[in-house]
């Protein structure tokens, strides 16, 4: 699924009986608040168990452009981009910010992950699309603010284990990041 | 060209040479935090300089452009028909509005949204709503074209442009420094700029963020934890104890890691399928083909290490990127990062660099994340009154090596680990700041350095 495709219908699953969509609708949303109150209380480790193993987590580079031009709106995937990871690198992350010497999180960061608008966008097998619109708040030190909003489209995936985050395409609302950084996980 | 008249009752000539002092390195933290300076800055410094404004691969056709800023004055770097490249300040000569308001696009001609003043891909004003009616035919619009750069030139592609009609060549304003670094960026070829320039803002002084990539002191404490974390081999790549520093005029200079001269005269033998091969086998630097030595002269092809092409552009990585410094106040700067690679190049190797771009750089980059702070910190303690006296002090390697003169007339040191860039930095800074002209400018330029320094 193309998940630059913005405001797209969720025709196929829309179609299903009330009661089995509201199930699913529940289930995912608790699914995604636990790990957002994962990431709030820094418990990346655990947060990681939460990943599937081919997850991709990317972030393209956001342009102003005119309307003429909003196909280009978006870096495409292969193209830069300010996140383009696999398990491999998360747990890179995670490893630096467990290391005692990631000086950008240490003192750490104050964050809440707000999710809302959560919509069910389709249904492939044991893979369920969700979009997402999000708000990321952080505090740092005593004057440091950092208000990230956008729309997310991550894939949840059914496993003997439980749920698991399989795909997270975060498109971000800013275009010069008004940040120090991005040392937080979205 | 405004001379800095002004502002310069509070910095007089002698104030602005007295705040770094490159005998002793002591440099004074005002040059961080006073707002009178920095007005200074951006008409000695940035509207006099060659600033870079984009790669030729960005703007291929007619009417392809993209925003970039000369200090704090936004322009339009724009491919007209005849494939000339303009550089043209973004602001309508009726009232001043913004014509451009996306960062990038094509565009046929540029409308003001204000009135509907219409400009050509040149700046000619070619339109005015109204011209024989309200005007009653009287508006001389040949005098209202956009203002355009004084000079606009390139270097294997890389366009640069100067608000002063009495710069130097782009050419010799580089100087062996500056063809290096850029060299370096094409020294395997032809090269273009991935789509998507990375840009984010960090609350510190531009000249902080500059003189931070000369300084290889930093990366094993500041950047531990991407060591930590699995991601780089930190001592793999810093050669603490061969480094290589090229100094030249105008502020430009290299510093960091750098093949020895006799491992250079063994691999200036090789030849390029020999050198290919090897780089294969070891997985370490990539050695340079023998044309490179040519763009990047003797002594710089040796160079691995961090270019700044005064006042304010980075390449990194052995030239994998390139990124802009650009001022947004005393306290603020604006981090735009170009990433490149070679032209058509295979796509397993394409994607390879572009992961490495970025994971490694950017603000969510493992290694740039921990940079912000310590710079917007540094930039904080620069403006309290007691803070502000305390000095900063590049004193490491001072009066400790020798400056030696290559047949090709480059400046260089072979040492280890040292602040000689940052030193030379501030001296380039103190000298741009107390002329007033280009003519005085290089007429007060230090000898380049030889002997003990």
């Amino acid at each position: 699924m193309d998940t630059l495709d913005r405001g797209r219908a969720a025709a196929p699953w829309a179609g299903r009986p009330a009661a089995e969509r509201a199930l699913v609708q529940f289930e995912i949303e608790q699914f995604l608040y636990a790990e957002a109150a994962l990431l709030d209380a820094r418990r990346y480790r655990d947060w990681l168990g939460l990943l599937a193993d081919d997850i991709h987590y990317w972030m393209p580079i956001r342009r102003t452009v005119t309307n003429s031009d909003l196909e280009r709106e978006f870096t495409r995937p292969g193209d830069m981009a300010f996140f383009d990871d696999d398990r491999t690198v998360l747990e890179m992350r995670v490893k630096k910010l467990e290391a005692g010497s990631a000086w950008s999180e240490d003192p750490p960061s104050r964050s809440r992950h707000f999710v809302s608008n959560v919509r069910i966008l389709d249904v492939e097998g044991d893979d369920i699309s969700v979009e997402v619109a999000f708000h990321l708040y952080r505090t740092r030190l005593d004057t440091e603010v950092d208000s990230w909003v956008g729309r997310r489209v991550d894939v949840v995936r059914r496993t003997g284990e439980g749920l698991r985050l399989a795909r997270r395409h975060i498109f971000l609302d800013q275009t010069l990041i008004l940040s120090t950084n991005m040392s937080t996980i979205f | 060209m405004a001379d800095g008249a002004q502002v310069c009752k509070a910095w007089g000539r002698q104030e602005i040479l007295s705040l770094f002092d490159p005998d002793t390195g002591l440099l004074d933290r005002r040059v961080h935090s006073d707002e009178a300076l920095y007005q200074l800055e951006l008409e000695r410094i940035f509207a006099r300089g060659w600033n870079f404004m984009c790669h030729d691969s960005q703007i291929p056709e007619p009417g392809d452009y993209f925003i970039n800023y000369i200090g704090e004055d936004q322009v339009i770097v724009v491919r007209d028909q005849e494939g000339q490249v303009n550089v043209l300040v973004n602001s309508c000569r009726h009232r001043g509005n913004a014509l451009c308001r996306a960062e990038q696009g094509r565009a046929k001609s540029f409308v003001c949204s204000y009135h509907g003043w219409n400009y050509g891909l040149d700046g000619t004003l070619i339109g005015v709503p109204g011209q024989s009616t309200y005007y009653h035919g009287a508006l001389d619009k040949s005098r209202l074209g956009l203002h355009k750069a004084a000079k606009v030139e390139s270097h294997l592609g890389f366009w640069f442009a100067t608000m002063d009609p009495q710069a130097p060549s782009l050419h010799d304003y580089l100087g062996h420094v500056g063809r290096t670094g850029l060299g370096m960026i094409c020294a395997h070829g032809d090269v273009e700029v991935v789509d998507g320039i990375q840009k984010n803002v960090i609350d510190c002084n531009w000249k902080i963020a500059v003189d931070n990539l000369f300084d290889w002191y930093h990366v094993m404490y500041s950047h531990a934890s991407a060591g930590s974390s699995g991601y780089i081999d930190l001592a793999g790549i810093l050669h603490p104890k061969e480094q290589l520093v090229m100094l030249d005029n105008y502020g430009h200079a290299i510093s960091g890691p750098g093949v020895p001269a006799a491992a250079q005269a063994g691999i200036d033998q090789m030849s390029d399928e020999a050198r290919a091969a090897l780089s294969r086998e070891t997985e370490g630097l990539q050695l340079r083909p023998r044309a490179a030595t040519e763009l990047m002269g003797p002594v710089g092809v040796r160079s691995h290490g961090h270019p700044n092409l005064f006042p304010n552009l980075w390449i990194t990585i052995s030239g994998l990127q390139v990124c802009l410094r650009l001022p947004r106040g005393p306290s603020k700067t604006e981090l735009w990062w170009f990433t490149i690679v070679p032209k058509g190049a295979p796509p397993p190797l394409r994607a390879a660099m572009v992961r490495t771009a970025t994971h490694l750089f950017g603000p969510a980059g493992l290694l740039e994340q921990d940079d912000g702070e310590n710079w917007s910190q540094t930039t904080r303690a620069a403006r309290g009154v007691t803070g502000r006296t305390l000095g900063q002090f590049l004193e490491m390697g001072l009066g400790q090596d020798e400056a030696r003169r290559s047949e090709a007339g480059e400046h260089y040191i072979d040492t280890q680990i040292n602040e000689h860039g940052q030193r030379w930095f501030y001296r380039g800074w103190r000298d741009w700041m107390a002329a007033e002209s280009w003519a005085e400018l290089t007429a007060s330029l230090p000898p380049l350095p030889e002997g003990r320094l």
